[in-house]
């Protein structure tokens, strides 16, 4: 009985091999950084000019729509646009539809909200400094609320009865005076979607920015890009950052590299075992029909 | 900034051990991975009931109903809304009276149907059709006389760009891309985007131009491909014609660009993927962290524990597996 031809062999591979080269090809860049250059796309400086157009102390509205696992994607473009709309002084109102946001939410209020992200002096930065924001006076959390779709439609309509007239703490809205003249979605001179699925920037597309014709931009999950990107297409979205690479781009428009310009480093080397991958099981697969063709054994 | 409590770093250590645990999985089913599968499912549920309780039914519903806070009316929408949420028992109870809980599923079905069918209607086929149905003739945007939005809009262009360009033209109108490109009141750094976004193909060359009426060549056979891309793609769906000769030439090519769509959903998946490796591996080796936190946690050590704990765990389990009858011997459940 003859040897089973190479490709018969191959294609019998034990694919966990695969798994220990990406998990060496994520975890080694970590250690040795490669520096490749970042550059943002058409939609993620679309997004990025949608924010720098806003004027001094606009009044936004961040959608925290995201779960744990949703982080390394799309964390960097949050605290990089709260960089961006912290030096132009917006005044922020946060809310979240995911039940699992809240204690993400109340994490990123104590470290890019509370606290100043680059002071001056900070090593690295060369962009205008930010300032510890106030609560109640430069910022106001809403909190959460279920109802999915629904509640986003009643942001639409009547953003404080949704949230029954308060803040997460229990403040009354009406004793806020940055929440003055706010009752909707279109009283906000922009619409910040940090959605990692849904409901999330789909919904807010379908429910009220159509409608009631918002500014939004968002930054979505790698996987949801080509879901949202024909929004950008057609204006219903100001621009959109498509996952880790997105969000790298956004860093390196605002000036403050961070966790997705490094993360994509490691992702260019991911890729590369990616297609490396995808060209290796091409190749024998394609061997091994070519060599049952010639009548080797089936 | 105050030093991460103990607590914190104590959820590092379990979090950096159930990372391990759920990528055990990839020896094989195993005790580790059950019981990360396990918690997860169990923490999850545990949250959610309390957040829904917390946040939405008590009140929503019961502070609403038996303090007294509400009347009339309102008060009897409340008691619907509790009404619906113990019929949604009936089905687990009992079967004699499992049709009641068809009610609330009824009700939340409708209710969710009737907001779709006016949001998509709206969002996805009114706008996307008015936008593909739009003229396939691309005009280059002319930087003489175009508002700043659509210059902001240019490949290497900024709001800020797009003003300091308006201005300029008012002074002297553009003779050229280049003049545009060049002109005092432009940064180096402003100067440098517009140089690095020039093209004919598809980068400011081919988006602007300085006399009105010219027209994009890519964009007009990328309008053109839009058109013939979403034609054919629907023709492939239309089953009520043989799919052979032209229809089915026409056919193959919708079949083409359907796959491109999802070859460009299948590369973002994997990236995102990758992502959420890389996101574990930060956490693992405390990137995530302040440095001075980041050496109290101790990351890259508590991994090696941990993948030791767990390899040591899982031959124990292996020894003990196959000293017991009927066992269906090593490599049983492997995932290869």
């Amino acid at each position: 009985m003859s040897a089973p031809h190479w490709s018969e062999r191959l294609q019998r591979f034990d694919r966990r091999w695969i798994f220990l080269v990406m998990a060496v090809a994520v975890v080694v860049p970590l250690f040795l950084p490669l520096g490749l250059p970042v550059k943002p796309d058409r939609m993620t400086k679309a997004a990025y000019n949608a924010v720098e157009a806003l004027p001094e102390g606009a009044r936004v509205f961040v959608s925290v729509d995201l779960d744990p696992a949703a982080t390394p994607e799309i964390e960097p473009y949050y605290r990089a646009v709260i960089l961006q709309l912290k030096r132009k002084h917006a005044r922020l109102v946060f809310a979240t539809t995911w039940y699992q946001a809240p204690p993400l939410l109340e994490r990123y209020l104590r470290e890019t909200v509370e606290v100043a992200i680059a002071p001056a002096g900070t090593e690295g930065y060369s962009g205008l400094p930010d300032r510890p924001y106030r609560k109640h006076v430069d910022y106001v959390n809403l909190g959460f609320r279920e109802g999915k779709s629904a509640i986003i439609q009643a942001f639409g309509s009547d953003l404080r009865g949704a949230f029954d007239n308060q803040a997460d703490d229990g403040t009354p809205l009406d004793r806020i005076p940055m929440m003055d003249g706010i009752t909707r979605l279109s009283d906000f001179d922009l619409v910040v979607l940090v959605s990692a699925g849904s409901p999330g920037a789909k919904e807010y597309v379908q429910f009220v920015g159509t409608r009631y014709k918002l500014p939004m931009v968002a930054a979505c999950t790698a996987v949801s890009t080509t879901d949202l990107a024909p929004y950008v297409q057609t204006g219903q979205l100001l621009g959109l950052v498509g996952g880790m690479a997105g969000a790298a781009g956004y860093e390196s428009l605002v000036g403050k590299p961070g966790a997705g310009t490094t993360g994509a480093d490691v992702l260019n080397i991911g890729n590369l075992v990616v297609i490396a991958a995808i060209i290796f099981g091409n190749v024998v697969f394609f061997a091994g029909r070519r060599h049952r063709r010639r009548g080797g054994r089936p | 900034m105050t030093a991460l409590p103990l607590v914190d770093i104590v959820g590092y250590w379990i979090g950096i051990f159930l990372t391990f645990a759920c990528l055990s999985f990839l020896y094989k089913d195993n005790p580790f991975y059950k019981l990360a599968e396990h918690l997860f499912i169990g923490v999850s549920v545990g949250y959610l009931i309390v957040l829904q309780y917390t946040d939405t039914v008590d009140p929503k519903v019961i502070e609403p109903v038996f303090a007294g806070k509400l009347h009339g009316g309102w008060l009897g929408l409340r008691i619907v809304a509790l009404l619906l949420v113990v019929l949604m028992f009936a089905k687990a109870l009992s079967a004699r009276w499992s049709w009641l809980g068809r009610y609330p599923l009824a009700f939340v079905v409708a209710f969710y149907a009737g907001l779709q069918v006016n949001a998509v209607a709206q969002s996805e086929l009114g706008e996307q059709i008015k936008f593909s149905a739009g003229t396939i003739d691309a005009v280059k945007v002319d930087l003489n006389t175009a508002d700043p939005d659509a210059i902001t809009a240019l490949p290497g262009s900024s709001p800020l760009v797009a003003q300091k360009l308006v201005t300029e033209r008012a002074a002297r109108p553009f003779t050229s891309l280049d003049d545009a490109a060049t002109r005092p009141s432009l940064t180096a750094l402003e100067r440098a985007d517009l140089a690095d976004a020039r093209g004919g193909v598809i980068g400011l060359d081919a988006r602007a131009a300085v006399t009105p009426g010219q027209h994009d060549p890519f964009g007009i056979v990328s309008n053109v491909l839009l058109l013939l891309g979403l034609l054919a793609s629907l023709v492939y769906f239309y089953f009520s014609v043989a799919h052979t000769g032209v229809i089915g030439g026409v056919s193959r090519f919708g079949v083409g660009v359907l796959m491109i769509g999802f070859g460009a959903s299948f590369g973002l998946t994997v990236q995102g993927r990758i992502s959420l490796a890389i996101g574990r591996a930060y956490d693992v080796l405390g990137r995530t962290l302040a440095p001075a936190d980041a050496e109290r946690v101790h990351g890259p050590v508590v991994a090696v524990i941990c993948i030791a704990l767990i390899a040591g765990g899982i031959v124990a389990w292996e020894r003990r597996r196959r000293g017991k009858p009927g066992d269906d011997g090593p490599g049983a459940g492997d995932q290869s």
